[in-house]
């Protein structure tokens, strides 16, 4: 493993997830199926991920047919996050 | 596991990283027409209150109560409505963008200092007129070079 490079946020649908987190207070279900296109499964799948490593939490607003669910990162996924970026950016520019 | 990565391959995510980092700023629904003036009949309306500050105390807090209540159910259904709703302080936005940001922070300070002046010249009445149609104003310059912004970052990241 590179230093720095998470494996669980290299996967790019992943690390595009938790760069939309970052910059935003929370995002929905919505929101990310869209921005990534991927279908309900997959993207349930990549979340399901991201929150096993502790990374993001979901929340789920209303019941049956309205309800919705949004996604939050957490303070360990904001730090997992920015040490990957910061590990990406080091090996673009090694100096 | 991440074992070895190519120049191309590190340069393709930071340019997935920045796409999708901008997206909460640049992907948004079109903003209603009521939007402008709505938030400058809010901020009209919490500047009448002012008026019962020393008539009423229980009117006035009542007051600022509703407007306050009605400014949280906004914000959610903003929220809810965007999707993943940006907050300044809460990551980088595009320099586009935090450019825009910044303009508009002063711009609420100028509205602010000549609400104070409207006030002081011509009372409650004057500064909530000058309110609604200064915060009016001002969102509808301020939606217009947001959505110039948006649409040169996202030209720059397509």
């Amino acid at each position: 493993m590179i230093d720095g490079l998470d494996p669980v946020i290299h996967v790019p649908k992943r690390l595009a997830a938790m760069a939309i987190l970052a910059n935003a207070p929370s995002a929905s279900f919505r929101f990310l199926k869209e921005q990534l296109r991927l279908t309900d499964s997959d993207l349930s799948k990549q979340m399901s991920a991201l929150e096993a490593a502790d990374y993001v939490k979901s929340t789920k607003d209303g019941h049956g047919r309205g309800a919705s669910t949004t996604f939050s990162m957490t303070r360990a996924g904001r730090k997992a996050y920015a040490a990957h970026c910061a590990a990406l950016r080091a090996l673009m520019d090694p100096a | 596991m991440v074992s070895s990565m190519e120049s191309g391959q590190v340069r393709e995510q930071l340019l997935l990283v920045e796409r999708a980092a901008a997206a909460p700023y640049v992907q948004y629904p079109p903003t209603p027409w009521w939007y402008a003036p709505i938030v400058g009949a809010w901020t009209a309306a919490f500047i009448a209150g002012f008026a019962w500050w020393r008539e009423n105390g229980a009117i006035f807090t009542a007051w600022l109560g509703i407007l306050l209540a009605a400014e949280a159910l906004f914000l959610i259904w903003m929220r809810r409505r965007h999707g993943a709703l940006p907050m300044p302080g809460h990551g980088k936005p595009p320099a586009e963008i935090a450019a825009v940001w910044r303009g508009y922070f002063v711009g609420v300070a100028a509205i602010a200092v000549l609400v104070a002046l409207a006030w002081w010249f011509g009372g409650v009445p004057v500064a909530a007129a000058a309110a609604f149609a200064l915060v009016t104003a001002g969102l509808v310059i301020y939606e217009r070079k947001y959505a110039i912004a948006a649409g040169k970052v996202r030209d720059r990241l397509a």
